[in-house]
Formats: C-alpha cells, structure tokens, sequence
C-alpha cells in the first residue's frame, strides 16, 4: 500500500530530475568555452541515474517516457556537443546493446551457445566496409566506388539478408548436432570466417587481408550528410561532431527497432517454442514444435542483427581489420548477455552498458592513474578485457546464473476475455 | 608441382603430421576423459595445456639449464613438473568453477559458460605473469639444446630429435593410460563411473574422487603435450592454447567423443589431413591458397563428421532415454 | 481403429525392450496399458510418439503410418502425449505451457509476430482463450502466472495435460498420470480421465501402476511383461489371468503392490 501511495510523488520527482539535468546540460553547452571537461561526467552520472530509476521504479509510463526519451534523446546529443568522449560511449553500447539482444535471441531465448557470433558482425562489417569504401575498387572495374554513404540505408537491410542466410546455411548441418557441440562447431566457424577475412586478399584482393578495410571519411558522402551538413552549418557545431550526434541517434533508433523486435518475438508463438526448446527439447517437440526449424530461425535472426549491426560499425568506425571479429569479440558480447542475464531484454542491453563503459572509461581511467603514479605499464588494465569477461562468466554462473536483470515471464492478461467467447469454446 | 617435389615432400610431411596429431591426440584425451565422466566439454582445457607448455619451459630455461645435465634428462624433469602442475591445475579448475554448478544442478549451458570463462580467465593471469609486452617464452636451442635439432636418417626420410621425443613420449604416455585405465582398480572404477554415476556410487566408487582423477589425469597429459609442443614449434605463450585446443577437441568428436582409442585415432587423422593440406595446398595453388586454409580443413572435418557420422568414428550412437 | 500397431518392436542393444506387440486402440476408448517395471511401456509409447523409431513393425494412426515421423510431426498429426518423469517447461508460467501446446495448431508466421498484425492478434486470442479453458479444465486458472517448476507435483502432472490437451489431440497417451498422488489427487485424476473421453471426444491410453484406477477406469487392458505382451482383455479378465499374476508375482516388490492394488480395485 505504502508503494502505491508513493507513486505519484516519484513520477513527478522522476521527471523533475530528468528536466533538471536537461537543464543543466543544456547550461554546459551555452557555457562551452568556460567550462572543465572534469565536470561533464557528474552530469552524465545524473543521465544515468535518472535511467536506471526510471527502469527500477515502480512509477507512471508518462514519466518512463519522460525520462528515457529525456536522457536518450536530448541529454545526452546535448552532452556531446560539449565532450564527444562520452558520445562516442553511447554510440558503441548502443552498437553492442543491438548485438547483444541478438545473441541473447540466440543464447538466452533458444539456449544454443553460439560462440562465432562476431562472424556474422564481420560479415555486415565487411560488405560495407568493401562498398562503402575504396576496396571494391580491387575486384569491380570502373572505379565506381566509394559508394554514396547513403546507400548505407540499403545495404543495412541487405547485410541483414546476407547475415541471416549465412547464418541458416552454416546452422542448418550444425544445429542438428547435440547442444554442447554446437559451442565448439560455432567457435570453428567464428575462426573460419577469420581466416578467410585474413586470407581473402589473394587470388583477389577482397578483404585487403591483415591490413583491413578503412574508409576514408569524406563529409560529402558520408551518411546521412544530406542532413548532416547543413545542421552544421547553423548551428556552428563542427562537421565531425555533428556527425557522432547523428550516428548516435540513428543508433539509437536501431536499438530500438530491435527491442520492438525481439520483444515481440518472444511474446509469440515464435519466441515462446524457443524458450520451450531451451527448457525441454524432447518436451518441446512432443508439443508440435520442429527443433531444427525453430533452432535455425533463432540462429538466423541472431545472425541478421549482427549483420545489420556490422555495417552501422563499419560506417560509425571507418576501419575495420579481421581482429575486430575474433573469439575476444565473441566472448564480450557474450559476457555482455551473461551479465544482464540470459533471456531478459532490459538486462542484455544493461550488460552492453556496463561492459561497454568499464572497457571505455573505467579502464581507461584507472590505465591513466596507473600511468601517473608510474606503476609499471604491465599493470594496466586495459590489456586484461579477456580477465574481466572470465571472470563475469564465472562469477556470474556461480552466484547469479539469470544475471543482473533476471529475464521476467509476462503475467498472462486474460481479463479481457469475456465469458460468452469462452463459452464458445474457440480451437 | 611435379610428382618428383610431391613425392619429395610426402614422407616428411605424414612423419610431421603424425608427430602433430599425437600431441592433438594428447590434448583430446582430456576432453574425452572429462567428457566420458561428466558429459561436458571443459572449455579451459586448452588453457591446461598452455600453462603446461609456460611452466615447462621457464623451469627448463630458468633452473635446468643451468645445472648443464643432458637436455633429454632436463626435458623429462620439465614433463614430470609440468604435468604436475597442469594436473592440478585441473583440479583447482574443477574445485571452483564446476563442481559448485554441478552440486546445484544447473542446466548443461551454465558450466559450460563458467568453462569458457576460466579459460579467458586463464590466458590473461598468464599474460599479466609473463608481462604482457613480451609474452612468449621460446624454448631453449642453444648449447647442448642443439640435440633436438640433429636429424636422424632413416633412408626415406630425415627426422630430427624434437619428432622422435615427440613420438617416444606420447607414445610412453599413451601405454601408461591404456595400462592405467584397462588393467587397474582405478581405471575400472572411472569406466564405471562413465558408464553410470549413481550405479558406481552404489556400488562403494567415491564419484566425487573419480571426477577430480580424472580431471587430474587429463589435466598432467594435456600438460605434458604443452610441453611437447613448445618443444616442436620452440615456443610457449599465454595465448598458445586456443587453436590447438580447438583441432584436438575436433580430434575427440571426430574418433568418438568419450573414447580413449577414439582420440587417438581422432588426433593422428586430424594432424596428417591438416599438415597434408597446409604442404599441398599452398604448393598446388602456387600459393594462392595459402598455408593458413588448414584450419579451414580441420572445421570443415569436424562439421562433416557431426553430420555424417555424429557418434565419431570409433563411438557408439547412443539413444537418449526419454 | 484410431490407432493400430503391429508387431512392434524395439532393440536396443541386445536387448529387446519391446518385443513384436500388437495393439490395437478403438476410437473413444480408454486404454490401458500395465507391466512391471522395466516391461517396455514407455518405450512402447516412444515409439508411437516418434521419439524411438521402431526396429520393425507396424504403427498406424487414423489409417496412416506413423512411421519415420519426427514427434512434431506426430503431434500434428494429433497424438499428443505427457510424461512419467514430468518434463515441464520449468521457466514458463503455467499458461505459457499450455499456449506452447498450441504450437502447431497457430498460425502466426515470423512476420505476422513483428507486425503485431490481425493474424498475430487473433492466434494469440484463440490461443488465450483456449488455454484458460484447459486449465479450467484441469484446475489451474487461478495458478496460471506461476512458473511451472514452483507448482506443487500433483498439479505439475495435471498441467502436463492440459498442456498435451493445447494441441488438440484425438489421441492421448498418458506415462503414469497418478504417479506420486494422494489418494484424493488420484480420485480427481480419474475424473478428469473419464471426462477427457466423455466431455471432449479424446481417447486415451494409459499406463498406470495403481490398479484401483486401472480396474475402474479402463475399456480394456494390455500387460507387457519383458517387452511382450502376454495378456489383452476387459479388466476383470485380466486381473484373473493366470500369466499376469505369474508376471507380478515372480519379483518381489512388484507382486505385492499389485496384489494389494488388485484387490483394493475390488473393493471399490
Ligand atoms: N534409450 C534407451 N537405451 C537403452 N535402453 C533403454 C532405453 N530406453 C529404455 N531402455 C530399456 O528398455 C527397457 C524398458 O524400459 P521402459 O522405460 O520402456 O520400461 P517401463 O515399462 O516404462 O518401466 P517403468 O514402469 O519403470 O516406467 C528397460 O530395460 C530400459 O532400461
Ligand atoms: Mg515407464
């Protein structure tokens, strides 16, 4: 009763706060020139806070609202017109958030451990990075690349395609073996499509082998600078800049569409046969469910997110090279999934967060102090990101196997269902 | 290429293949010990055979070599101390990051998760042991080390020392297991214990012993091939584990993931098909193809094999009870 | 003849768990099916649900073969089945399980589910409405938010059938459903086993240990003893069989309980 009685009161606080610190942002990018760069990350800090109440609260959807689209949308594009550092953090979690409810569609809705996953992010990565750059050049005559960048728009949903049919054409002699194998076979595949991106460059040069792919940024035909340009121009905040804003909003909105995605797959008939899969495969099946075709439908949807995820990065970076899609790469999307907990949308992107901002800022600050108090370079942080996934996955596998935010079945809403249908008795 | 190179290459390369897929085989056996007891891929395994390989070699360059005794002398020092070593790693591992899961009874994906991460746990507490910025600890060539480089004509064909030491150990170490597996009380009880936990339990085995046994055992042989292979490719690192840990669990599946001649098998066709493919391919394709495609061949192996013939080679299709 | 199988038989190894069984179930019947432990009436039913494929044999169903058929295929085909040890799906809500039994009788594509269109809207209606029918059917609609595996066992085994129930079977093969009940579980159970056939036109077969249910419920019953079937009959035949008594009797524990449970059936 207390809880109830208490919810308005933390609705309007909710947005207050969240006004607050737009306000105070806002204030920072007026006072640009007078003020320190320290003080930018205690705002941020507010932004955050004011999203994770708005999540763990009990409170209003209005205020929800407020405050996600408050932070999301102004706060922090204000924020990065100040100190782009923090920019660059919201566009690579939510690059990673994205994948990482990919994998989760696979491993935490379907239970098949897929540790090549980063395969499929390549294969989007490199169909960009190859047409939107110089390197098509090498194989295509005519001298017809770098394509405009916003074709980048197309070749999202054909990178999708791609991904995904690569996904079903792997996954379909794969997802027939045992469960456990299929982590090792996935790990193979992850090192196959290395290899190739590392070998390609001969007969033909495809993926410039070792070296990568880097795509000179031109603001004419980058994309989105139709838009781009011109806000620059008015607003007097540099191209470059302007640009991370950009981005950072359209991946946002990518975030987004997948959330709606794999929520609304998991609230169906689709996503309910992958969770009885995962709990019970004999069971599953016992109830109608074909295993290898639902298997390969998680697989590939997997798949077509990392794939469309993979041109964004290729486009948002501007270079990629084959270790950017090793089994590292895996595991951290991986450890992204176990840490906010396996099947719990809310949680995956929370784990992308907090990985994401740990691997960007924290450990690139205390690599700062460890530089300053003239500890020996081999102390820094920075270089052990495989010891901090391990010990996520072990951590969490022993003290907390559903994650940070455990995954909630929706209660069933059969209130409004009348009588007289039931009477009916539809089939 | 002419029959005469092809021909010319053939004897070296299925000499080295084999040395390479008894050290694979070496590997495998520990995944299939552990697999057979526990039906459960330990993920950290390649890690095991990487630690071995680091400790084997810094107590070699660091106090062996300079007691100046013979270097096959040291180099069974170094075995024993690493397989030690491994073994107990292996235990630990078990200790920590399985058995609290098993106790519970977790579903089958969560030690597996906890498996992959102690062995990116593993290759980083390595790293920051070793220093980072020069990781990698090449196995002693100088002086009397020189040994190992000799060749030895048999005719046909010329192998040096590292081979042969490859091939008396694996094949020692081999003879120990079949031994110790077939024809003690010990090995009749992890057979057991493989074949049916709770029977065993019932029957007076301690379960929880035979686990960490066998833990210890695969654990001291993958350990002894860690050494074995910083001693054919002249270096241990952090990072080392992964691809051969990988080609030896292929090894498993493909001979039959849970049997012990299985692996055997499963490491010797893996190691000459891929050092077939890495001499050939590059030679047949005037290096268009190159040396790196053998990985391409050992994953398209284990693929085919799931599909083909899912049990291995030397494995029994077993149904699952409903 | 619903369902029709002939010298069915399965090896596994050396040993032959089933042994060349003929059996035959007439439409609206119940069923059952008794045998010590061990005698191959799990192992029967894999094999009728596709889980075992037979080593030789005959299985039809409404006149068409069963055989070589994956187990979702054999549901759709509407055989549904529950299991002896209970396999729910422990992390779903009670009414998840059974919307999940809907499976195949759903019609929401891939795309209908991400465009929240009119066929996704009315699948997943039909599939609530249904469902709560079923689990008023059985009981459970007050339970239907709590996940399966906190559900106390004897609504466990129940759930398990309106689950088996969701898709829409015209047979159903029911492994034990009273094993590990109390007295008034097992009463209920029978009930809603009567009612399965009488209410909703199902048939059902049956293997059960308790013989005051089996005695009671069934049309007729079929003994498996080491895979072979060495009695078929009315109950009371059965019961009086010579060969049957011999096959519980010869071991121990089995003879006791089904000496006891045979004449508490009598007594009934
Ligand atoms: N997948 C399998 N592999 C090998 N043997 C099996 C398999 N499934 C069943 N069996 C064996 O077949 C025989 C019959 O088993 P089944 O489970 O069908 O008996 P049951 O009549 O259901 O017994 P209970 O009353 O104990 O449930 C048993 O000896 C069992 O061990
Ligand atoms: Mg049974």
């Amino acid at each position: 009763m207390k809880h109830t009685a208490s919810l308005p009161d933390r609705s309007m606080l909710l947005i207050a706060s969240t006004i607050i610190s737009g306000i105070i942002a806002y204030v920072m990018i007026l006072q640009k020139n007078n003020i320190e760069s320290y003080f930018v990350t205690p705002v941020v800090m507010f932004f955050c806070f004011n999203l994770y109440f708005a999540s763990a609260w009990n409170v209003s959807r209005v205020a929800k609202i407020v405050a996600f689209v408050g932070v999301l949308f102004i706060g922090i594009p204000m924020i990065g017109f100040t100190n782009s550092l923090y920019l660059q953090v919201a566009v690579t979690i939510c690059i990673f958030a994205a994948m990482s409810l990919g994998l989760n569609v696979v491993v935490g809705f379907a239970g098949l451990l897929d540790l090549g996953y980063a395969a499929f992010f390549a294969v989007g990565a490199y169909l960009w990075a190859i047409f939107g750059g110089t390197q098509a050049n090498e194989f295509i005559a005519g001298n017809l690349f770098p394509l405009n960048g916003n074709l980048v728009f197309i070749f999202i949903p054909i990178a999708l395609f791609v991904a995904a049919g690569v996904g079903a054409l792997l996954g379909l002699p794969v997802l027939k073996v045992k469960g456990d194998y299929l982590a090792i076979i996935t790990l193979g595949l992850g090192e196959v499509i290395r290899v190739l991106a590392n070998n390609l460059n001969k007969p033909i040069n495809i993926t410039n082998g070792s070296q990568g792919v880097r795509i000179a940024p031109n603001p004419e035909t980058s994309p989105l600078a139709f838009i781009t340009v011109p806000l620059s121009e008015a607003t007097g905040i540099p191209f470059f800049q302007m640009q991370l804003t950009m981005y950072y909003v359209l991946v946002l909105l990518v975030v987004l569409a997948v959330v709606i995605f794999t929520s609304r797959l998991d609230n169906s008939r689709i996503g309910r046969a992958w969770v009885a899969m995962r709990e019970d495969e004999v069971a599953a099946q016992a109830m109608g469910i074909p295993l290898v075709r639902t298997k390969l439908i998680a697989f590939a949807t997997g798949a077509s997110f990392a794939g469309a995820m993979g041109v964004l990065y290729a486009a948002v970076i501007g270079f990629i090279n084959p270790n950017d899609f090793n089994f590292e790469r895996s595991t951290q999307i991986l450890a992204m999934v176990v840490l906010g907990g396996l099947g719990s949308i809310p949680g995956v992107i929370f784990g992308a967060a907090i990985v994401v901002s740990l691997n960007q800022l924290v450990l690139v600050e205390i690599s700062r102090v460890i530089g300053l108090l003239n500890l020996p370079p081999r102390f820094d942080p920075t270089q052990y990101q495989q010891l901090i996934y391990g010990v996520i996955l072990i951590s969490m596998m022993i003290v907390r196997p559903k994650g940070l935010i455990p995954a909630k079945r929706n209660p069933a809403k059969l209130e409004n269902l009348e009588h007289g249908e039931l009477a009916k008795g539809v089939k | 290429m002419s029959a005469e190179l092809f021909f010319g290459l053939l004897p070296i390369t299925v000499v080295d293949g084999l040395s390479i897929g008894l050290m694979y085989a070496m590997i495998a056996l520990g995944y299939t010990m552990v697999y057979g007891v526990l039906e459960f891929i330990n993920f950290a395994h390649s890690e095991i055979f990487m630690v071995g390989a680091v400790v084997g070699v810094e107590l070699l360059v660091n106090l062996l070599v300079p007691t100046g005794l013979h270097p096959l002398f040291q180099l069974v020092i170094a075995i024993v101390v690493a397989a030690a070593v491994a073994g107990a790693l292996a235990v630990a591992i078990e200790r920590v990051a399985y058995r609290p899961l098993r106790v519970r009874n977790a579903p089958k994906l969560v030690p597996l998760i906890s498996a992959i991460g102690m062995s990116l746990l593993l290759i980083d507490v390595m790293r920051l042991i070793l220093n980072p910025a020069n990781p990698n600890r090449p196995f002693p060539t100088a002086g009397s080390y020189d040994f190992f480089s000799q060749q030895l004509d048999l005719g046909f064909v010329a192998i040096n020392f590292k081979t042969i030491t490859v091939f008396v150990v694996v094949m020692l170490m081999l003879a120990g297991l079949v031994y110790l597996v077939n024809y003690t009380n010990l090995g009749r009880a992890i057979r057991a214990v493989a074949q049916d936990q709770s029977t065993s339990s019932l029957m007076g085995i301690n379960v929880s012993n035979i686990i960490v046994l066998t833990f210890f055992i695969g654990g001291a042989l993958g350990g002894v091939a860690g050494v074995l292979y910083a001693l054919k490719y002249g270096v241990a690192s952090p990072v080392m584990g992964f691809i051969p840990g990988l080609k030896a669990f292929t090894a498993a599946v493909l001979g039959g993931i849970g049997s012990i001649p299985g692996a055997v098998v499963g490491g010797l066709i893996l190691g000459l098909l891929e050092t077939l493919a890495g001499t050939y391919l590059p030679l047949m394709t005037q290096d268009q193809i190159g040396t790196e495609y053998k990985d391409i061949v050992a994953f398209g192996l284990l693929i085919a094999i799931l599909i083909f013939k899912p049990a291995g080679l030397l494995g029994k299709a077993v149904a699952e009870k409903v | 003849m619903l369902l029709n199988v002939e010298k069915a038989r399965k090896v596994f190894g050396g040993l032959v768990a089933v042994n060349d069984v003929t059996f035959q179930v007439p439409e609206k019947t119940i069923i059952s099916v008794i045998g010590p432990n061990g005698a191959g009436k799990t192992t029967f039913f894999n094999m009728i649900t596709g889980i075992y494929q037979p080593t030789s044999g005959v299985i039809n169903f409404d006149g068409k073969s069963l055989i070589g058929l994956r187990p979702d295929e054999v549901t759709t085909k509407g055989i549904a089945r529950t299991f002896q040890n209970i396999r729910l799906f422990g992390a779903m809500t009670t009414l998840e399980n059974v919307l999940v039994g809907r499976h195949s009788r759903a019609k929401t594509s891939y795309l209908d589910a991400i465009l929240h269109n009119s066929t996704y809207k009315a699948d997943e209606r039909a599939g609530l409405l249904r469902a709560k029918e079923l689990l008023e059917f059985v009981g459970l609609l007050d339970k239907r938010d709590e996940l399966a595996a906190n559900l106390p066992y004897g609504e466990q085994r129940r759930l398990e059938i309106a689950r088996a129930l969701a898709t829409n079977p015209k047979l159903i093969l029911l492994d034990e459903p009273t094993a590990g009940m109390n007295p008034q579980e097992t009463e209920a159970t029978k009930h809603l086993i009567r009612r399965l056939r009488d209410d909703q036109g199902i048939t059902v077969v049956l293997i059960e240990h308790d013989m005051r249910v089996v005695m009671t419920i069934s049309d007729n019953v079929t003994v498996l003893d080491y895979g072979t079937k060495i009695a078929e009959g009315l109950p009371h035949e059965v019961r009086n069989n010579p060969q049957v008594i011999e096959a519980y009797l010869g071991r121990g524990a089995a003879a006791g309980e089904f000496g006891k449970t045979a004449e508490g059936g009598e007594a009934a």
